[in-house]
């Protein structure tokens, strides 16, 4: 083995650890939905390659209305699923879509799109 | 300009039809009418015109007119809340609202408010922060030519300022204004002349209907991605005839530095490629990347631009590379994204049609509604349609949407919704349902249901999120594929450092190579279509054989039933008791049946047991006239006497015969045949003498039998579960063959016999109606409710069969079992692609047979995988049951 295969070996390694890290071990950041005075937990969420935001922090036992707006053509995307709260949408391009109900359970809710491309997380505290 | 106290018409003193003083007031009317009404009672109107004149000490200006809306608010009759204070509050609190009138069980909410302080749409929102949604009718209108993003703030504005307008919002994207109002306020002629205003011309939007809304997106879609897919597909021409010049005649020929030139010129060819045809792969993956997920588009996107990069670098800087490596790979570059560009476009193709059943189903919405509004029929579009008005409906014409008749009658063709082949008679006072059909007489029907709450919209949002939900079975699927692509990354450099460190030479070309082959090849997609495509179709093909299949959970478990428990009444037997036999005592020698059973029915025209209705009916079926009674009575536990043309009739069971002392001969024996058969015999003793046996019977439904045997030949145990006695439990599972009785149980210990018939370890589904048996299909595995067209949200129901039919469980049955089959065949199909797949990519077959993979057959074989899984999902759309429901 040369160096250059050596540094080549290594730096495959590193890419790998890289890699691990960055899709499972690093800290995904959350986003809090937001809370009118009349007790709505709102957010909205764009919905272009993936869902901006993606983890959204809510409070378990008030009314919860999650905007969503497609800004792209993908087929893939144009519905959004909550397989475990029995919740869907379908999102034509460029439309504000809500959906809305009231998470009652804590825990985590994945969201996805139909074929589970995008996917988003919905923590209920 | 003055108002109408009648109708609150805004009219000018001068101009108006009438004039009249009451208690030193002067009131003007608009129309003969009004000043009619003012007439009858003037006083009534007088005083409500008194009650605008606010009070000094409130502030209200004193001349202020108070307007009244209604507006309809959803779910506020839901049960266990409070909407009704909550609204009031809310709004009583708000200044210019004087008075707030919420009414649950229409869903309205009355509101008197003075339009200089407060608007409607102020109001609107004030409900909506109350967690409560305003209805009101949608529409979509479609805008031509609209290309600044700036004048789409103008027209919202211009809309949300229309009275009546609650919300709008202008999709640039497809050119169209999405509109909530409230119909009683405005209608789209107002609306279209608002957007008008602006300079632009309106249309019909072209996206009205939800799936077409979507068919049309796919198609603009479809549109996209062949254009992109064409301009990758010509320049991979030039690009392949550089890429081998060992092959070919001409170029074989050229120099080094000419070939040099040529694939300098395509790296600047397949640019454009990169990032226009493959510009969806490149945004998808910087996007996923900064959410740190990674997808289809990030391993697209690595394995093309990888190629790309390195291909430039090799003929800009032969001189770094070893000898013989700085060959370039444009041709990869090309030809993988048109292939994958193609096979998303087919994709697309196949997918389109797997929503055909909710698109037969909403087909059957009629589009307009003749509905008469102050004494005026007007025929608006059947979204404009309120809760409460009234609707003319002639022969031949759809019904609109659901409600109760007020006037006429006429059969009703309900097929389409309930299975029922035969027309339905329809009266005052009965309901029908949006959809059917109306075939013979006109009638008017006040709505009970528009929009998203009538039986229809019910039934395709339940098939709709019924597609859309997950079966169990997807969850390894899932799981797998949020590990998939980083695994298949790591996989890469893997492969890329094992050629690099121990593959034959040139090792860096051969570690691209099946690095970017490894990068290609593994298909994310397939694993994840596998089961949404065919739930989809499954779950659809269901809907269309009269099944609604609740969730993909519903489905799943469905296939696997071994054991099904019917109940007896109203699902194996019609429900309810019908004439069955006549026995003329033979010393009756001149008496026939008819005349036996007129003498039975005419006495039995005033009793009120549901017997006594089987035999009228019965009777009546029969042509016979029927006779008034005397001296009627009714002997509880025993039966009836009454007097029929002056001869004493006495019907009832054994006992009664025993009090009138009656020899009833071989009738007895008679009796116990008929009752051991199930049926209920009774006796009829004309003048003291025994005259002969009317029995009654609740009687299987005609099709109940070839169900269950089919339910036999699919290896399915057939149980029975009845609260009647052991001996007409019995008799009726003769007749249709069911295997097992659970006879004598009572209404609340049928979910305890599920649960024990569960304990024996198989999977237990439960028909019933729905109604009664809700726990007993809780506690079943799978819980199928035999409903009708209107009552399709059956909570305790996995499955609604709305054809009566206990063939529909058979469907049910087999529905499932295909889907599943499918559904296994696509996960299977993308598992065993991308374990082999990927493995050969990283030329796991190089060292026993020479053999590597070209990244453009991994292309090809990525492309095509997906759109296998979903040809294979629509090959479910050819499903037929074998016994066909009426």
């Amino acid at each position: 083995m040369n160096t250059i295969q050596i540094a080549v070996t290594i730096g495959g390694l590193v890419l790998s650890l890289f890699i691990v890290w960055f899709f499972w071990l690093a800290p995904k950041g959350q986003t809090r939905a937001s809370t009118d005075h009349g007790g709505i937990q709102e957010v909205a969420i764009t919905v272009k390659g993936g869902y901006t935001p993606d983890i959204i922090v809510v409070k378990a036992g008030y009314p919860l209305r999650m905007r969503f707006t497609r800004q792209e053509s993908s087929t893939c995307s144009e519905m959004v699923l909550f397989p475990e709260l029995n919740q869907s949408a379908k999102l034509p391009e460029g439309q504000e879509v809500s959906i809305e109900f009231t998470p009652e359970k804590p825990g985590e809710y994945g969201f996805q799109c139909q074929m589970g491309m995008l996917r988003g997380k919905l923590i209920v505290e | 300009m003055v108002k109408d106290p009648i109708c609150g018409m805004e009219i000018n003193p001068e101009e108006a039809f009438a004039s009249r003083e009451h208690m030193g007031q002067t009131f003007y009317f608009c129309s003969e009418n009004c000043v009619t009404t003012f007439d009858n009672n003037p006083h009534q109107f007088a005083h409500q015109q008194e009650k605008t004149v606010g009070s000094a000490s409130t502030g209200y200006n004193p001349n202020s007119q108070l307007l009244q809306i209604e507006l309809p608010v959803l779910n506020l009759s839901k049960e266990g809340q409070s909407g009704r204070t909550i609204i009031q509050s809310a709004l009583k609190k708000a200044a210019g609202i004087e008075k707030v009138i919420a009414n649950p069980v229409e869903g309205m909410v009355v509101i008197d408010y003075d339009p200089k302080i407060i608007q409607v749409l102020d109001i609107v929102h004030l409900i909506k922060n109350t967690g409560y949604q305003v209805g009101g009718a949608q529409k979509r209108i479609g805008i031509e030519n609209i290309r600044c993003s700036s004048c789409v703030g103008f027209i919202e504005n211009e809309l949300m300022s229309t009275p009546g307008v609650l919300h709008a919002s202008v999709n640039l994207a497809t050119q169209e204004a999405t509109i909530d109002y409230l119909p009683e306020q405005t209608n789209q002629a107002q609306i279209n002349k608002a957007i008008e205003n602006w300079g632009y011309k309106t249309h019909a939007a072209t996206t009205e209907e939800p799936v077409d809304k979507q068919q049309l997106a796919h198609e603009k879609e479809y549109k996209r991605l062949m254009r992109r897919f064409w301009f990758a597909a010509f320049i991979s021409i030039p690009v392949l005839i550089t890429a081998y010049p060992k092959f070919l005649p001409i170029i074989r020929d050229w120099s080094a530095e000419t070939l040099r030139l040529a694939w300098l010129g395509t790296a600047v060819l397949t640019l454009p490629v990169l990032i226009w045809s493959g510009s969806d792969f490149f945004t998808g993956a910087w996007s996923a990347i900064k959410h740190r997920a990674a997808n289809m588009n990030t391993l697209i996107t690595l394995g093309t631009g990888a190629a790309w990069l390195y291909s430039t670098f090799a003929i800009l800087f032969p001189q770094v590379f070893p000898e013989g490596t700085s060959e370039p790979f444009f041709d990869v570059v090309a030809v993988v994204i048109a292939l994958v560009v193609l096979g998303q476009a087919l994709e697309l193709r196949a997918k389109g049609r797997t929503s055909e059943a909710i698109k037969k189903l909403m087909g059957l919405q009629a589009k307009t509604a003749r509905v008469i509004r102050n004494d005026v029929e007007i025929d608006i579009p059947v979204e404009e349609v309120l809760v409460g008005d009234i609707v003319q409906v002639r022969p031949g014409e759809k019904v609109p949407v659901d409600g109760v008749i007020l006037e006429g009658s006429s059969a009703v063709d309900e097929s389409m919704l309930t299975g029922e082949s035969l027309p339905v008679s329809k009266k005052v006072g009965d309901d029908v349902i949006g959809a059917t059909l109306n075939k013979t007489g006109a009638f008017k029907f006040r709505t009970t249901k528009v929009g998203k709450d009538t039986a229809l919209a019910q039934i395709v949002k339940m098939v709709q999120d019924a597609q859309n939900s997950k079966a169990p079975i997807a969850r390894l699927a899932d799981t797998i594929s949020g590990f998939f692509v980083p695994v298949v990354m790591i996989l890469a450099i893997l492969t890329f450092v094992i050629w690099f460190d121990f593959g034959p030479q040139p090792q860096l070309v051969y570690a691209l190579v099946t690095a970017v082959s490894v990068l290609i090849i593994a298909c994310p997609c397939a694993l994840g279509l596998a089961t949404p495509m065919s739930l989809m179709v499954g779950i659809g093909k269901g809907a269309e054989n009269g099944i609604l299949i609740r969730s993909g959970e519903a489905l799943q478990t469905a296939q696997a039933i071994k054991t099904v428990v019917l109940d007896k009444t109203g699902t194996i037997t019609k429900g309810k008791p019908e004439l069955t036999d006549i026995v003329v005592a033979k010393q009756q020698k001149d008496m026939t049946e008819d005349e036996l059973l007129k003498l039975a029915a005419s006495v039995e025209t005033i009793s009120e047991h549901p017997l006594a209705e089987a035999i009228v009916v019965g009777a009546k079926e029969k042509g016979l006239t029927l006779l008034k009674p005397e001296a009627f009575e009714a002997i509880p536990g025993h039966g009836v006497v009454a007097t029929i043309d002056n001869r004493n009739i006495a019907l009832g069971n054994l006992k009664m015969m025993n009090r009138q002392n009656i020899a009833l001969g071989d009738l007895q024996t008679q009796s116990e045949t008929l009752a051991s058969n199930g049926k209920t015999p009774m006796f009829i003793a004309v003048d003291g003498n025994a005259a002969g046996i009317i029995a009654v019977a609740d009687t299987v439904k005609e099709d109940s039998k070839e169900a269950i045997s089919a339910l036999h030949k699919m290896g399915i145990e057939v149980v029975m579960i009845t609260g009647d006695n052991r001996r007409t439990a019995e008799a009726i599972a003769r007749q249709v063959g069911v295997d097992r009785v659970l006879a004598e149980v009572l209404p609340e210990d049928k979910a305890h016999n599920i649960h024990l018939l569960q304990a024996e370890g198989k999977k237990v589904a439960m028909v019933g109606d729905g109604i009664n048996d809700a726990p007993a299909l809780a506690q079943a595995d799978v819980g199928l409710a035999i409903g009708t067209g209107t009552d399709v949200a059956i909570e305790a129901s996995d499955i609604t069969l709305i054809k009566g039919s206990l063939k529909g469980v058979v469907t049910a049955i087999e529905v499932s079992r295909a889907t599943m089959r499918n559904i296994r065949q696509n996960l299977l199909g993308a598992f065993i692609y991308n374990s082999l797949g990927v493995p050969i990519a990283m030329g796991l077959l190089f060292p026993f047979f020479g053999l590597l993979l070209s990244p453009m057959l991994a292309g090809a074989a990525m492309a095509f995988s997906s759109v296998t899984v979903v040809t294979n999902a629509n090959r479910l759309r050819g499903f037929r049951p074998k016994l066909s429901a009426k």
